[in-house]
């Protein structure tokens, strides 16, 4: 019997057993997903050095994928603790509170940029990446209520924005 | 208005539609192959650290063994120039034997 991430496993298994070439498999696959995740999330302007962390990092610990979580869910993780581990190191403030001017014609970078850190990371998930609240909740560290929440307060701040641009 | 909203929301959130970014995945290949070579510098230079240790602790025990032998202690107060002579020497062996591994240039980049 097949499951749905046994592609993704194989590649992973040959990835430990240090074939290079199946790992930038994996990179060609999923780096799409997390960079506009990341940039979305945590700023575009160290997305790519977070996502490139995060697949050394995968590439370190082939091994450890089950195939149990779908793979774009394990890498994610190991992304975000990346971004958590820079943020230590880089500023003690609460991240993701800095607020830009509404522009006149509102674009999604313009939204998000008035959310939280926590408020991009779980709304670009759940509603632009088709994650479920557990998997987003799993990532973000969260209970699944605070998730939920935190999904539905990002998107309605977001609706305000959108109506508010809208009668302008 | 809502629905409109929620495509607007969905479709601006998704990943963008777009083949792989091949200079990404080269950086990639290019900086695991740096960590392989790197960690392959890195077993050297332990597995090298630690035969000079056990060198170091042999030439060690082999001092200690000849200074406590009867012969070695008379020759250190009938002659203490010869004795000195061969403490030089082994001496030598040591730095002959460090600046041997050294050429093993563990930070070489090939």
């Amino acid at each position: 019997m097949t499951g749905p991430n046994d592609e993704d496993l194989a590649l992973s298994r040959r990835s430990a057993a240090g074939d290079s070439a199946a790992f930038a498999m994996l990179v060609e696959k999923y780096e799409r997903p997390l960079r506009s995740f990341l940039a979305r999330s945590v700023g575009p302007e160290n997305a790519d050095d977070i996502a490139q962390d995060a697949f050394l990092k995968a590439w370190r610990a082939a091994a450890q994928y089950d195939g149990r979580a779908r793979y774009s869910t394990w890498l994610t993780r190991i992304a975000w603790r990346c971004r958590l581990d820079r943020l230590r190191k880089e500023r003690p403030a609460e991240p993701g509170e800095e607020v830009v001017e509404t522009a006149s014609s509102l674009e999604v970078e313009d939204m998000l940029a008035r959310l939280s850190e926590s408020e991009r990371a779980a709304l670009v998930l759940c509603e632009g990446h088709g994650w479920t609240h557990s998997e987003a909740a799993g990532l973000l560290d969260m209970p699944l209520g605070t998730l939920k929440s935190t999904v539905a307060r990002a998107k309605s701040k977001c609706r305000d924005m959108w109506e508010g641009a809208d009668r302008d | 208005m809502t629905d409109e909203f929620e495509r607007f929301l969905r479709g601006s959130l998704a990943p963008p539609e777009r083949l792989p970014d091949r200079s990404f995945v080269a950086s990639m290949q290019a900086r695991i192959a740096l960590e392989e070579r790197l960690d392959r510098q890195r077993r050297q230079l332990v597995a090298g650290l630690l035969s000079q240790l056990a060198a170091l602790a042999a030439i060690a025990a082999g001092l200690i063994v000849l200074s406590r032998s009867p012969g070695a202690l008379e020759l250190a107060s009938d002659s203490p120039q010869i004795f000195l002579a061969g403490l030089l020497a082994a001496f030598g062996c040591v730095v002959a034997l460090f600046s041997s591994s050294g050429r093993l240039r563990p930070f070489a980049t090939r």
